[in-house]
């Protein structure tokens, strides 16, 4: 099948099977996870989910085209997948880069045809960017390990049935020595999950309890004392993730929104307020061009590394910019406005909250210095220091 | 389309950088700013003939390499970063591509091939100040009797240049180097390493060019946008480089300066718009060589984030080398000169913004 053939299938698929994008209703698509699941399945059904994974895995083993065809034509379509995003973004390539054969037989699948919904379990109220320092701790036992600890920040949850787990597993090691990546079944009966609600009055979130968990050996993702790798890794899908995942037409603080929004209030013959319609369109344009051409490359075989960092931060620090923007251009309407009757007032509520999840800006702009320009790496004063002899945030 | 370089460009791209490093140093950059000329007329032949840069953009019928705009963004690059005084922004972007977009066969085959081979330099008279920086329907330039009177301001490269190419009301008039009544004054300008002037032409004899004159200075105006952008992005880079090469080096209270966020989370920002710049850059050059509908605007977009990229980069350069970047000495200033001027000529940053505007269509 042609990529022309193939964008045409997913269109027609799409067409019946998913509402278009309509602007005037509000955001949060509100289909409930059975819907989600019924979507996420069909979806596979069709050969639309997992379009660059191996065959052998449940993907459909096509390429980057395919792929980049079907982003285009979904762009359109108001997607039911919220629940899925994590699951395929994050934890899904990390499986298919680390996990055992049977371990990538026993999930892959099951996630793209909707089966299993799966969350990524990093963040701690201890330490939110300094990742290493986590203290959910999990002990050998007999035919396994048992965890103990929390976690914050946690992304669906609530609806989750499974969750790939930073834990630390030797304290007498040095910080990045000791962590260990499990698979954690949610519906243990020690697994607490509770909604935490953010500055927008969403409840995003989750914090996630854990107490006396017992997971067997085979849990483990990639090696014992070497989960900081494997989370890294998964770090890096993130940052992808978040940095590419920007859908313009989804985005009340994007170009197409706003345009409509200043003509709807008849804004549009204001000099300033085109020029500064001009100056988020480029900058949007310009995000997608840099994700295209970071696509490009990786397929041409150049690593994207920590250039993922850049795509990251000028995606948290969009919103952010287009924020003040707004408040110039619209006025005393964004004070009088609730979060539910004007989308983009929800989104300049909601716009911090991205320059903080996966990863701060501060912490992207670290890596860009350190590893896109090389700049020295501060020596810190825990990279070599057991875990247990460390001060930590209570 | 592709986004990333064919490995002709790559080879272009590592052709042009040797002979930068070893024609065109900075040091012999600084010889030209010393001397009276704006540039080295040894360099520019050279560039010419021995690389064929003048060439790139021209058809093989008028004796140029026949490639695609984009081939030229490749070597803009190579000259923009190490700020190489050369005629080719007035020359091979907007005097050529005047006289392509125009359809005038006897001044092209007249100059054209003069310009490949590096022998004859063109500018595009356009400019009449700030506010009208691509004047055609309202240019205060009269034509009559076979002349034309009015003033020109910023003209790249106007004191070398054998014809320029003058915009007016009734169409482009093409004029002679030496033509009675045209009187040239350069600027003692800002950037050290472009050469402007200011044009006055009094029944200044010239012969009015065939051709849509506001349609073809409509295409130039893209030309223009991508060609700067390009050179904007790539002496940000240079900014960037340097700068990240002196953190590494400058040591202040025992550890080099670029352990510090002070220094490093400016750099990372710069080299994030830099990503993002020469990405919209990459898009816009596809567009044009494509001619795709959507070209007018991504070589706008490219521009309005190269330029302010650019000046963001030139100034936290400056401010990051310390005191040594304010120095005469030190080559920051240079980027510094040159980013403002950028940022300012043929259309600045209100100028930009409209023109995205009026393309989106708002």
């Amino acid at each position: 099948m042609s990529t022309d053939e193939f964008r045409a299938k997913a269109l027609a698929w799409l067409q019946q099977n998913a509402k278009p994008f309509d602007d005037n209703e509000p955001s949060s698509g509100g289909a409930t996870i059975e819907e989600s699941k019924a979507f996420q399945k069909g979806l596979w059904e069709a050969g639309l989910a997992g379009i660059t994974w191996p065959k052998e895995y449940g993907g459909q083993g096509l390429g980057t085209a395919e792929q980049l065809a079907f982003n285009e034509v979904a762009a359109d379509f108001r997607m039911p997948v919220g629940p899925f995003v994590i699951g395929l973004g994050m934890p899904a390539p990390v499986l298919l880069e680390f996990g055992t054969e049977e371990q990538k037989k026993r999930h892959i699948a099951p996630m793209l045809r909707g089966d299993e919904i799966w969350s990524q379990l990093f963040s701690e109220p201890s330490g939110g960017s300094d990742v290493a320092s986590l203290q959910t701790s999990a002990v050998r036992v007999e035919d396994g390990w048992l965890i103990n600890g929390q976690k914050v920040w946690t992304s669906g949850a609530q609806f989750s049935d499974f969750g790939a787990v930073l834990v630390r597993t030797d304290p007498t090691r040095p910080k990045h020595q000791g962590i260990t990546m499990f698979i954690v079944d949610l519906h243990h009966p020690g697994v607490t999950v509770r909604p935490l609600v953010v500055a927008t009055g969403d409840a995003p979130f989750n914090e996630v309890f854990f107490d006396d968990v017992h997971v067997p050996e085979d849990a483990v993702i990639g090696e014992v004392n070497n989960g900081w790798a494997v989370a890294v890794a998964m770090l890096r899908y993130e940052r992808v993730t978040i940095g590419t995942g920007v859908r313009a037409r989804a985005n009340p603080l994007g170009y197409d929104a706003l345009v409509e929004l200043v003509r709807a209030r008849g804004l549009d013959d204001d000099p300033s307020v085109r020029r500064t319609l001009a100056q988020v369109y480029a900058r949007e344009s310009a995000m997608r061009s840099y994700s295209a051409v970071l696509h490009q490359e990786a397929k041409a075989g150049v690593p994207i590394g920590a250039r993922g960092s850049a795509a990251k931060l000028a995606g948290a620090t969009f919103p952010l910019w287009v924020s003040d923007l707004v408040q110039e251009i619209f006025g005393e309407e964004i004070a009088l406005q609730t979060r539910d009757t004007l989308p983009i007032a929800r989104s300049i509520l909601a716009a911090p909250g991205g320059a903080t999840a996966g990863g701060s800006n501060e912490i992207q702009r670290n890596i860009i210095a350190e590893r896109v320009l090389g700049l020295p790496k501060d020596a810190g004063v825990d990279k070599n220091v057991p875990f247990n002899q460390l001060k930590l945030s209570k | 389309m592709t986004l990333i370089d064919t490995d002709d460009q790559r080879d272009l791209a590592s052709s042009v950088k040797r002979f930068v490093s070893g024609q065109a140093p900075m040091a012999a950059v600084r010889k030209t700013i010393a001397s009276e000329a704006s540039f080295d007329p040894d360099v520019w032949r050279r560039l010419s003939q021995e690389l064929g840069v003048a060439g790139l953009p021209i058809p093989e019928q008028y004796g140029g390499a026949g490639a695609s705009w984009s081939d030229l963004v490749v070597a803009l690059r190579e000259l923009g970063s190490g700020l190489v005084p050369t005629p080719v922004l007035a020359t091979s972007v907007l005097a050529t591509g005047t006289l392509l977009a125009l359809d005038d066969e006897e001044a092209r085959a007249t100059w054209l091939p003069r310009f490949a081979e590096g022998t004859a330099v063109g500018t595009l008279a356009v400019s009449e100040g700030a506010r009208s920086p691509w004047a055609v329907a309202d240019s205060t330039c009269v034509v009559e009797d076979g002349t034309v009177t009015g003033t020109k301001t910023a003209v790249l490269n106007a004191a070398e240049a054998d014809v320029l190419l003058v915009t007016t009301a009734s169409g482009v008039v093409l004029v002679e180097k030496g033509a009675p009544g045209l009187t040239i004054t350069p600027a003692d300008a800002l950037d050290l390493t472009r050469g402007i002037a200011t044009v006055t032409l009094e029944r200044t004899p010239g012969r009015l060019l065939a051709g849509d004159a506001a349609a073809a200075v409509d295409a130039v105006a893209d030309l223009a946008n991508l060609a700067l952008a390009s050179e904007q992005a790539a002496a940000t880079k240079a900014c960037l480089d340097m700068t990240t090469e002196y953190a590494k080096i400058r040591y202040s209270f025992g550890q080099p300066i670029g352990i510090y966020q002070g220094v490093k989370h400016p750099l990372a920002d710069i080299y994030t718009d830099w990503a993002l710049t020469d990405a919209a850059i990459r898009k816009a050059s596809e567009s044009l060589a494509e001619g795709s509908e959507t070209a007018s605007l991504d070589a706008a977009v490219a521009r309005h984030l190269a330029s302010s990229g650019y000046v963001e980069a030139a100034k936290q350069t400056m401010l990051l080398h310390g005191g040594i970047g304010f120095t005469w000495e030190h080559d920051a200033h240079l980027y510094y000169r040159n980013a403002i001027t950028g940022n300012v000529l043929l259309g600045g940053p209100a100028a930009q913004q409209d023109r995205i505007a009026q393309k989106l269509g708002v």
